[in-house]
Formats: C-alpha cells, structure tokens, sequence
C-alpha cells in the first residue's frame, strides 16, 4: 500500500500496476513524534502524517511540492524510513504547455524509480485501460441527489478532515461540493496516442490549488459554486497558511454565509468543530420555522434555559409573556451535569417552581450535551446573540468573553446571527488569562479590575501568548511596578484581542458585552476606549447565554 | 535603524490614526537617517559595516523616493533582469524591516490578521500585507516574486495584485536540479526580461545582462574572501550588518558599488586583529531587535558571527554566455530550494570552508521552510562536531520573541562552548 496526499499525485499510475493506493489521512491524538523530528510550528497536516507513518505500514508515500510543511516532511521521512519508497514529486506551478511537459518527465521518472523499487513494471496499455474503465466509474457516481429542505453546504480552503464532511451529515445538512486538497473526484483525459501526456494535462487542470499560479481563476470558479449554496465553511488547517489569504480576500467581496473553520487534525478538536459547525447551520436555518410543542392543560406556562460553560452554569426560567421569572448562577465543577442539577434546583427554588411546572428546556454551552435533562440543546452562539436581541434590540455586534473563549457576533436587526468569529485554542483574551494574571498579582479577579481603573501609568504587555504573557507580568513585578498600572496593562491586552475578533465579525453599532469578564470595569474601559465606543452591558452579563436558550424554549411551544 | 526617536513615535502615532496620509513624513525619516548615516555612523562598528549600513539606506530611500525606479520582488527575484534595465528591487522582506524602524509592525501585523490573514503566517509577510492594505505604504507599477524559498510568496503578491492592482510575474522554480528544470525556469526567466522591459518603457538588451553577471562573478569572489577573512580577524558588526550584507548580496548582486564596497572591507578588514572569541556561524534571519542577542552578538570580540547561511546562499559561478541558463541555475541550485539535505550539504561545505565553533538557527515564526529541518541540521552538524543551538523567536515582530527564554537558551549553549574550550586547553 502507498500512502499520497495530494490531489495532483498521479495514483492511477500506481494503481494500473495492482498498488493498493490510500490517501491518508491522519487522526491522531498527539503529534509527540512530529515535534521530535520537525517543529512544532510545522502545518498540523504533515505532522499528522508523519506520526500516521510511523503507525501504518505503508509501502511508501508519494508527495508532492505542494507547501513548505510537506517539503520538509519529506526530508524527514527519507531519513526515518529509509528502505521505503518515499518519493517527492516536483510539481510544477505553472499549468501552461511548459508545466504539463515537465510534469510528464517528473511522472516517467518517478514511473522508473517504483519499478526499481518494487521490481513491477509498468505498462502503458494497461494504464489507458485502468484510466477508461475509472472514467465510466465516475460517469455512475455523478448522479447524486440532494434532500429536499436540508441545507446545502460547500467546503472550500485547506484539505478538510473526515468529521467535518461527517458532522454535516449528521446535523442533516446536504455537502454539496468539496473544493478542498484532495476533496473533489479527480479529473481523468484519456486520450489513446497520448495516454500519459494527456493524463497529466488533466492532472494539472483540476480545480487549482493555492499553489498554482493561475489559481486566480479560483475566483470565477468560487463564485459560481458559491451560488449553488446556501453556506460556505473555509477549512484552514492550523499553521498552513496558504488559504488564509483566500478567506480575507473572498469575505471582501463574496457575500455568502462564509465559516471560518481551522482544524489540526487531531481528535481533541472535534467538540470545537461541532459548535462552530452548528451554530453556522443554526445561523442558515433562522428562517425556517421549527416544529411546535403544544401545552396540554396547563394554565401557566414556563420555559427554562440552561447555559453550561466552563466557568459558570446559569439558568433562566421564562414566563409565556417573555419575562424572567427567575435566575441561577452556579460556578461550574468538574462534573458539569452535577453544576447543572445544582443550577437547575437553585433557579426552581428562587422561582417557587417545580420540574414539572416547566415545558421545555434548551441546554447551550459547552457542555450543552450533558444536560440529562434539557429537551434540546442550541449553540451557545445562537442564544447568545437572541439573549442580546431580548435585552437590547439595538444590539448589532456582541463581545462575548467567557471563561475559556472569546467570541464577536454579529446580528441582524432581527436579533439572528449573521456572523461569528471565535478565538483559537489559546487562552490569551479570555477569562482564564484573566484569573491567571490575577493569581500572579495577588489579587482577586474582582479587584483586578477595580484597581486597573486607578492606574497611573501606562504599561504595554507585548506578549500575545498568555503563557508568554505571564512571565511578562512576573518580571514587572520584580520591576517594582505597580500593581494597578499592571492590572491596566493586561486589560488592555485583553481589549486588543477583543478588538481583533470584533474587527474580524465587523465593526457594527451598537455594541454589547456579555460573559463573566463584562464583569470587570478595567476589562470593559479598556475595549471602550479601543472600539472608540460604549458598550452595552445588562444587569447580570453571564445569563444572556441562557436567556437566549429559553427564549429558543418558548419559541417551540404554541399556547 | 536610528531616527529620532520622537519623530518614530509621532509618525507611528500619525500612522496608526490615518494610515495613507503619513507616507511623505515615513519617507522623510528613511532620508534623514540615510543623511545621518553618512555623516554620523555608528561608533564601534567596523568602517566596512558603517559604509554598508550608509548604502543601503541610501538605496531604500533613494528607491522610494522614485516610485517608478523600482519593482517590488522577494529577496530571491532576480535583481540581475532588473538592473540590467536600470531598475532596482525593494524586497517585499527588507521594505517590513525598514517600516520596523517606526515600530509599525505591531500595527501592520494586527491589521493583517484582523482582515483574516493567519496569524501563523511570516511576521515579515503579514507586516508587509498589513502595511500595504492598510494604505500606508504606495504601491509600484510591477511585482516579481519567485516561488523560492517559501509559500507565502505567491500567496502575498497574488493577495496585493487583487487588492491593490499591482500586477506581477510569478516566477515558479522546480525543485530538482537537473537539465529540464533549468530550461524550465530560464524560459520564464526571458519571458520576465521582456515582460519587464516593455512595462517600463525600456528595451532589454542580453549584453547588458552578460555585464551585470561578470560584475556578479567578481564580488562572490571577493565576498568568499572577506568571509574567511572575517572568520580570522575580530571585524566589529551587529546583527543587523549582516541583515544589511543579506540585502547587498540579493538586491545589489551585480552593481558595481557593491562591488566596491566588498573590495573595500577586504582591505580594511586586514587592518583589525585576529579574531580570538568564538566563532559562530549563523543560520537564518536575525532577530536584530533582540536585547539578549545585541548584548552577546553586536560589536563583541568574544563572540562574532562570521557568516550566515542568508549571505551566501548561492555559490553558482555565472556563465555570462548564457545569462538566462546562468541565473536559473543559481536560483535552482540555492541553498534554500529543493531537499533539506541539500542545504545541509551547503552549510556543510562552509563550515568545512570556515571553521565556526558553533551553530546558530534561529527559527523565524512562521517560517515552515526553515524551521522544519533544523533538526536535521543539528544531526549534520552533531556528525561534523560542531556544537548546534536552535533558537525560536520572531525576525521582526517584538511579541514572538520571549526575551527570558532566549536569554537562558543562549547563556547556557555560550557556557557550554566555554567550558568545552576550558576541557580542551586543559587536555
């Protein structure tokens, strides 16, 4: 069996001569190997090919030059497996007569280097017959269908992993087109005087890759896919650079729902993709109306929702006239369907309710899934912009800092998301930095902020890393600075960030602020002074998650 | 890069508030400093160092200061085609270490990555997006980039062409080294020639070209000699000279000034003592804003670097014949393109050449081409007996690089050598 990766990787060639041909794709759950031999900054991708390698038996790998990462895997893997055949195909850039003619070249050698290798030959007739036979294959396959009312979605960008095309599946939506790496059915010329040379041409005249000089033409190709569907995710795999440029050019001008995904191929990060993934398709589907609930005797009606995240788990309860009838905050313990019990008791006993007395409930937030006894559960991107919608209908974009994310939304006037953007996986800008910094400095999180205010002094924490960030404080202390002009400083940092992500989601008035750091007035005046705007802020900031999810609740029930 | 430092606050300030209105007041500054190079440069650096510090200010702000004298390139475009037509290069690399001098990166880099650009990307590749869609920094008529050495070329002169109109030649450099991949690239390598010429009014003629590559001939000879030269004798520079060497051996390869001045430092440089401190060879960029660094590394005759692999990254003796065939060559036979052994073999055969005690990397943020073989270099180097320190950081943006971490890193590989110095004095 020999491993490829590419798109451009001519595995017919291989497979005419009985190679078993697998495209890998890695799933791993740590990259120790990788970071041994490579870099730790090496594209999440390659490192997780090579730590596949060392795991499956390959009889080689066939790459090309397609990035820096994948460059440089291959002079590790010549050098860690040196009795396989590991071969990098120099693949041109430019797909005009010239690039097609050296491919063809690369091609034969590399033809002569597995026969070599292996002691098969490889002949031409039998690959003219392989190719036509794969033709009428494809031929059958193209005559798929899209169920009605799901929506449809398109994946472009970066080589996209098997769960996100999962996912999707999951969550009822139909995947209409993949224009990522290795994505989309490759394009086979069968031409019987020329069989390689043609071969080739339709190898080079795939849908192009960001490597290939006319990918400009991506443009032309991008928009008409795009209004086939009703969303766009863009998959960028961490520390690959390439399709970043493609996203900030095409969120200029494309005007369709567009979900920036980054992903690095290990499993830990499917819980991250499934928020995303379904808050973007609960962002399409506003529009259509959801199936009705109806109240079976009852006289009052209450609805309750449940926002479970990693620092807090709140709980609203609503009354049929859209009022709070009563709330909870709980810090959340290691269990989170145990805080979730405890928040649910609380907000039951505060409203003089029992379970019984409530209809529905919807759980968000991170641990919306273990919620035993929620009716449904909604992202807690949705609920937190239909939460800022309730308290405030003026409310365009939302900074949402939580314990351990940071997010900016982007709403309609209608109080739906438009648009969202989340903060990597890194804590720096998030609450947890905050509770760090605050334990460096010997204080509490509420004084934190308190004392920022009093500052004199402007100090600049450069680090963006929250790590790096830390050892910055630390040396100040030792500096003998003071602790409130400190406290500013990381505000400020923290207001940087947020300004990012709100730059990123777009810069729409008014502006709200929720989650437990909306709490912290030195946090608050430091983005105020950024965004060169006040910000909105309810009485309690960490219940609009939940607010919004009984509000989600209360639209499934019909009196 | 000296320029008063009220005026760098005040122009980044102005920047930040109104990007597009400061350029004429960013420019002034590169003209003062290129004014004050020349009649007052930097006490304790070598004369060779203060005469190539002098130089390429005077080239940057003379470049800019004539917007259509110049096309932005990469630092590996062929600057050859571009003087042969009486043209210069900016180097997309160099122009983000020359906005630096405002402390405009951080600005530029935000401004990038807010617009979606990865904040994994080049600190130089971002600082300059962020600087030219900002509208701080004009544009040039045309743009040559060559897919050598990293991925970000293409991508960040494709983005500009489609966000600011300039329009380019994107030169793609196979990565084999054989007959077919020198046709390959030297068919575009002419196509480029005329391409350019007819854009900027001016007609490209061969023999001129041939000129250019005979001058080029001569100073790689002569900058082999100031390299050894260099490994024997104490020669005062500070990080940023050999950034400044990196710009004259890419950007002024084959003028004759730059021959010149190359002659001059062989001369001068026999004046100066014989080199008692360690020798280190450096490998990749050089974070020249780093305070650990400066201290061990500027102007210091315990330990000196005396050659970096961005300097001589190309050692292909030019036939001017065949000045097309010649040049794609040398882009193809790079230390930076193809397999990573192949750059190990390269800085193999000048450590053979001159004698280093040790090995620096430094391993850019971003920079996967780089970063992703420094193991293996350290196994070449380990084999060849010379002692190997990867360091991490950021070339230019101040908020990668962990001053802490460097410094114990550094410290402790200098207390190492020392200490092998002290077993072998003692054996």
């Amino acid at each position: 069996m020999i491993g490829y990766i590419c798109k451009y990787a001519p595995v017919e060639v291989f497979a005419s001569m009985g190679v078993e041909m697998k495209r890998i794709e890695p799933n791993v759950t740590n990259f120790n190997q990788a970071e041994m031999k490579m870099h730790p900054n090496i594209c999440s991708f390659a490192k997780g090919v090579l730590e596949e390698l060392t795991r499956t038996d390959y009889e080689g790998v066939i790459l090309t030059t397609c990035c820096d990462s994948i460059r440089r895997l291959y002079d590790v893997l010549k050098e860690e497996f040196p009795d396989k055949f590991i071969y990098m195909l120099d693949t041109p850039r430019i797909t005009k007569e010239a690039g097609t003619a050296l491919y063809e070249q690369r091609i034969r050698a590399m033809i002569r280097a597995y026969e070599a290798f292996s002691g098969k030959t490889f002949e031409e007739g039998r690959f003219g017959a392989y190719l036509q036979e794969k033709q009428k294959e494809q031929r059958r396959r193209e005559e798929k269908v899209q169920k009605k009312g799901a929506a449809s979605i398109g994946i472009l960008g970066a080589r996209a992993n098997e769960s996100i095309r999962e996912i999707l599946e999951k969550e009822g939506a139909y995947v209409a087109f993949d224009l990522t790496c290795t994505g989309l059915e490759r394009k086979l010329l069968y031409d019987e005087k020329e069989v390689l040379p043609e071969y080739t041409r339709g190898l080079l005249s795939q849908f192009p890759c960001m490597r290939m000089e006319q990918a400009a033409n991506r443009d032309e190709l991008i928009r008409r896919y795009a209004d086939s569907v009703d969303g766009i995710i863009y998959h960028t795999v961490q520390f690959c650079d390439n399709y970043a440029y493609e996203y900030a050019w095409l969120r200029s001008w494309l005007g369709r729902p567009l979900l920036l995904l980054e992903t690095d191929y290990t499993r830990q990060s499917y819980g991250q993709i499934l928020t995303r993934i379904q808050a973007f398709l609960e962002s399409l589907e506003t529009k259509k109306k959801k199936p009705q609930i109806r109240l079976e005797g009852k006289t009052a009606m209450y609805v309750m929702g449940i926002d479970s995240g990693s620092t807090s788990t709140n709980a609203v309860i609503m009354d049929g006239d859209r009022k709070i009838k009563a709330f909870s905050v709980v810090r959340t313990g290691a269990k989170s369907g145990v805080s979730a019990q405890r928040a649910l008791e609380e907000v039951l006993r505060k409203a003089s309710l029992t379970r019984a007395d409530i209809s529905w409930i919807v759980s968000t937030g991170y641990g919306r899934v273990s919620i035993p006894f929620a009716d449904e559960n909604v992202t807690e991107i949705s609920c937190h912009g239909k939460g800022a919608h309730y308290f405030n209908p003026k409310i365009r974009t939302i900074l949402d800092i939580g314990g351990q994310d940071s997010k900016g939304i982007k709403l309609n006037e209608a109080g739906e998301v438009k648009d969202f953007v989340m903060n990597d996986k890194c804590a720096a800008g998030t609450g947890r930095f905050l509770e760090m910094i605050a334990r460096t400095l010997e204080v509490s999180l509420d004084e934190l902020g308190a004392i920022a205010l009093t500052s004199k002094e402007k100090i600049e924490i450069t680090s963006m890393c929250s790590v790096f960030a830390e050892s910055e404080v630390i040396s100040l202390i030792a500096n003998n600075r003071e602790k409130a002009d400190i406290a500013r400083g990381v505000c400020n940092a923290i207001a940087n960030k947020a300004f990012g992500l709100l730059r990123r989601v777009g810069m729409e008035p008014e502006f709200m602020m929720t989650g437990g750091v909306a709490k912290n007035p030195g946090v608050v005046r430091a983005v105020e002074e950024k965004i060169g705007a006040s910000l909105y802020i309810c009485e309690e900031p960490e219940i609009v998650g939940a607010t919004g999810a009984a509000l989600y609740a209360l639209e499934q029930i019909s009196a | 890069m000296w320029i008063a430092d009220k005026y760098i606050d005040y122009v980044k300030e102005q920047t930040q508030e109104k990007p597009g209105e400061t350029w004429d007041k960013m420019l002034l500054g590169f003209k003062a400093n290129k004014l004050r190079m020349k009649l007052l440069p930097k006490k304790g650096l070598a004369k060779g160092y203060q005469k190539l510090e002098a130089m390429m200010m005077s080239f940057v702000a003379d470049s800019l200061g004539r917007p259509d004298s110049y096309v932005w390139g990469n630092i590996f475009s062929p600057c050859e085609i571009m003087h042969s037509i009486g043209l210069s290069t900016l180097s997309i690399e160099c122009l983000s270490c020359y906005f630096s001098g405002y402390h405009l990166e951080d600005y530029f880099i935000d401004y990038a990555q807010n617009t979606g650009i990865a904040p994994t990307l080049c600190s130089y590749h971002k600082t300059f997006v962020g600087a030219i869609d900002s509208g701080a920094v004009p544009v040039p008529e045309y743009a040559v980039t060559t897919s050598l050495s990293c991925d970000g070329n293409l991508n960040t002169f494709r983005y500009l062409e489609k966000k600011k109109g300039v329009p380019f030649t994107f030169l793609d450099v196979p990565y084999g080294d054989d007959e077919a991949s020198v046709d390959y690239l030297a068919a575009q390598l002419r196509s480029f020639a005329e391409e350019l010429a007819g854009r900027f009014g001016k007609t490209f003629r061969e023999e001129e070209l041939r000129e250019v590559l005979r001058i080029e001939n001569e100073t790689r000879e002569e900058l082999l000699k100031f390299l050894r030269l260099q490994s024997e004798r104490y020669y005062p520079g500070e990080m940023i000279s050999h950034l400044y060497m990196m710009m004259g051996t890419h950007l002024l390869m084959g003028t004759k000034e730059f021959l010149e001045l190359v002659r001059f430092m062989n001369e001068d440089i026999k004046t100066y003592p014989k080199l008692e401190g360690k020798k280190i060879f450096w490998v990749h960029l050089l974070p020249f804003y780093q305070e650990t660094l400066q201290k061990y590394l500027n102007c210091n005759p315990d330990y000196q670097i005396i050659a970096s692999d961005i300097i001589i990254d190309s050692m292909e003796k030019l036939d001017p014949e065949h000045p097309f065939h010649a040049l794609a060559k040398k882009i193809i036979r790079n230390l930076y393109n193809g397999s990573y052994s192949h750059k190990a073999d390269m800085v193999a055969n000048l450590a053979d050449m001159l004698k280093p005690g040790a090995v620096i990397q430094f391993c850019h943020w971003g920079c996967k081409q780089s970063s992703g073989g420094s193991l293996l270099l350290k196994e070449r180097m380990q084999e060849m007996g010379i002692p190997m320190l990867i360091l991490d950081g950021d070339g230019i943006d101040r908020r990668n690089s962990h001053d802490g971490q460097i410094k114990t890193r550094l410290e402790a590989f200098l207390e190492m050598l020392d200490s092998d110095q002290s077993v072998r004095k003692i054996s």
